[in-house]
């Protein structure tokens, strides 16, 4: 029987304690024990050793074995696996796009613009595009391969998270004027993140008191982006009202951050980190005001650049819909 | 090769879904892991041990099995039967599978 213990205890290092261990120890070697002694009447001789390797060797490797008993054969289940891909997309799409806005950025600022730096900001580009795809890819799958093993199953289903299909759709021309549900959403929660930012609730002490003269501003855009966005996830559609309070909104966007993007200083360097530059430091003290000038330059452009895109996009679609009529 | 393996994989295929509804109808009287595969095998129902014990535990777990270990000549047994649950279930599995057999008896005439 020593055979048969040491088979048992190599299934049971292949297995984890929370599926059960000990209790599928106990019944394998209760069932290979019946089978052994079984074998041992039909040969009519008390079980020996050879007849443990013959049966052992039926049975399967450890690594079999316990396979079988594993309820995750696999690293993101089917459960789990549409939302998976849902967030993987975005995330894929959003550095793309955060990536290339920056790149954009950094030709546009190059003066001279010679050929070796260009060179360099699009090699450079294509490596960090790689490189935080790769990145973002690992942190992604292990979010999830962690999820699937902890989030017990809360009757969640990949229905819930999958816009309800209904075969009558292909046969209908989608709405022109459709709203889509997971931009909303999407806008709908960074715009609390911004929101949050802003009023310093995570208490980030680098807006500047330039900065406070703009937040009522940037408060009211925000607070009509979201009750405007909420108001269309019950709508479902756009009409002239919304595209019109839409319009006059990533105006005022656009307005606000050209002004922001004219006036210095909106950040600060707080003066504890302002101490511990060193004064040998090769960037010091205006470099570090130059790179956070930098750098909400970078977001303003951004902000910029896609409330024009929004503002074409609720032009366009109140020129089309005025067209159908 | 391939086409042996392909249709190794069907016939598994098919398989694997009689045997929840065969382990569950053998259950009404209680029967430790071996001795249910023995006896699917003497009617004529051959299932790899690999497959009917995880199998086992999974229906326990989703309660349609209950379990209880005994000890007998010596040696400790795990004893399962069919729950209220399962007993509920029953019927209505027997009635699919004849369903689907009648269906498939005059696809395949």
């Amino acid at each position: 029987m020593k055979l048969i213990d040491r088979y048992v205890s190599e299934v049971g290092k292949r297995l984890l304690a929370l599926q059960g261990r000990e209790d599928i120890e106990k019944e394998l070697r209760s069932t290979l024990e019946d089978m052994l002694e079984e074998r041992a009447e039909k040969a009519g001789k008390p079980a020996d050793e050879a007849m443990e390797i013959e049966l052992l060797k039926e049975y399967g490797s450890p690594d079999e074995v316990a396979t079988t008993y594993n309820p995750h054969p696999y690293l993101i289940g089917p459960r789990l696996f549409p939302i998976f891909l849902k967030i993987l997309k975005l995330v894929f799409f959003g550095v793309t796009i955060g990536l290339t806005v920056v790149m954009i950025i950094q030709l546009a600022t190059q003066t001279p613009l010679m050929g070796s730096a260009v060179t360099e900001i699009v090699g450079g580009w294509i490596t960090k595009i790689f490189s935080t795809l790769v990145a973002a890819f690992g942190y992604i799958v292990l979010t999830f391969a962690i999820l699937e093993r902890t989030v017990p199953d809360l009757g969640i289903n990949k229905e819930d998270f999958e816009d309800k299909w209904d075969p009558a759709s292909l046969a209908k021309e989608p709405h022109p004027d459709a709203v889509k549900r997971i931009d909303l959403i999407f806008e709908i929660v960074f715009t609390f993140i911004g929101l949050a930012i802003i009023n310093g609730i995570f208490n980030i002490p680098i807006f500047s008191d330039i900065f406070r003269q703009f937040v009522p501003w940037i408060n009211t855009v925000f607070i009509i982006e979201i009750l405007l966005d909420i108001y269309l996830l019950r709508k479902a559609v756009w009409d002239t009202i919304t595209r019109i309070v839409k319009i006059v909104m990533e105006t005022g966007t656009i307005v606000l951050a050209v002004i922001m993007l004219r006036t210095p200083n909106l950040l600060t360097v707080p003066n504890e980190v302002l101490e511990n530059i060193p004064d040998t430091s090769s960037i010091g003290v205006e470099g570090f005001l130059r790179i956070s000038n930098l750098s909400v330059a970078i977001v303003l452009i951004f902000v910029i650049v896609v409330a024009s895109v929004e503002l074409i996009k609720a032009g366009i679609g109140l020129i089309r819909s005025y067209r159908r009529k | 090769m391939a086409n042996t393996e392909s249709l190794e994989n069907v016939v598994l295929e098919l398989r694997r879904g009689v045997i929840v509804l065969a382990a569950l109808s053998q259950l009404s009287a209680e029967q430790y892991g071996y001795s249910l595969l023995k006896q699917l095998s003497d009617q004529g129902l051959e299932v790899d041990q690999g497959t009917l014990y995880p199998l086992l535990r999974r229906l326990e777990g989703q309660g349609l099995l209950e379990s209880v270990w005994k000890l007998e000549e010596a040696r400790p047994r795990r004893y399962y039967i069919i729950s209220a649950e399962g007993k509920k279930i029953l019927p209505k599995l027997k009635k699919e599978w004849a369903d689907i057999v009648s269906v498939m008896k005059k696809m395949l005439a």
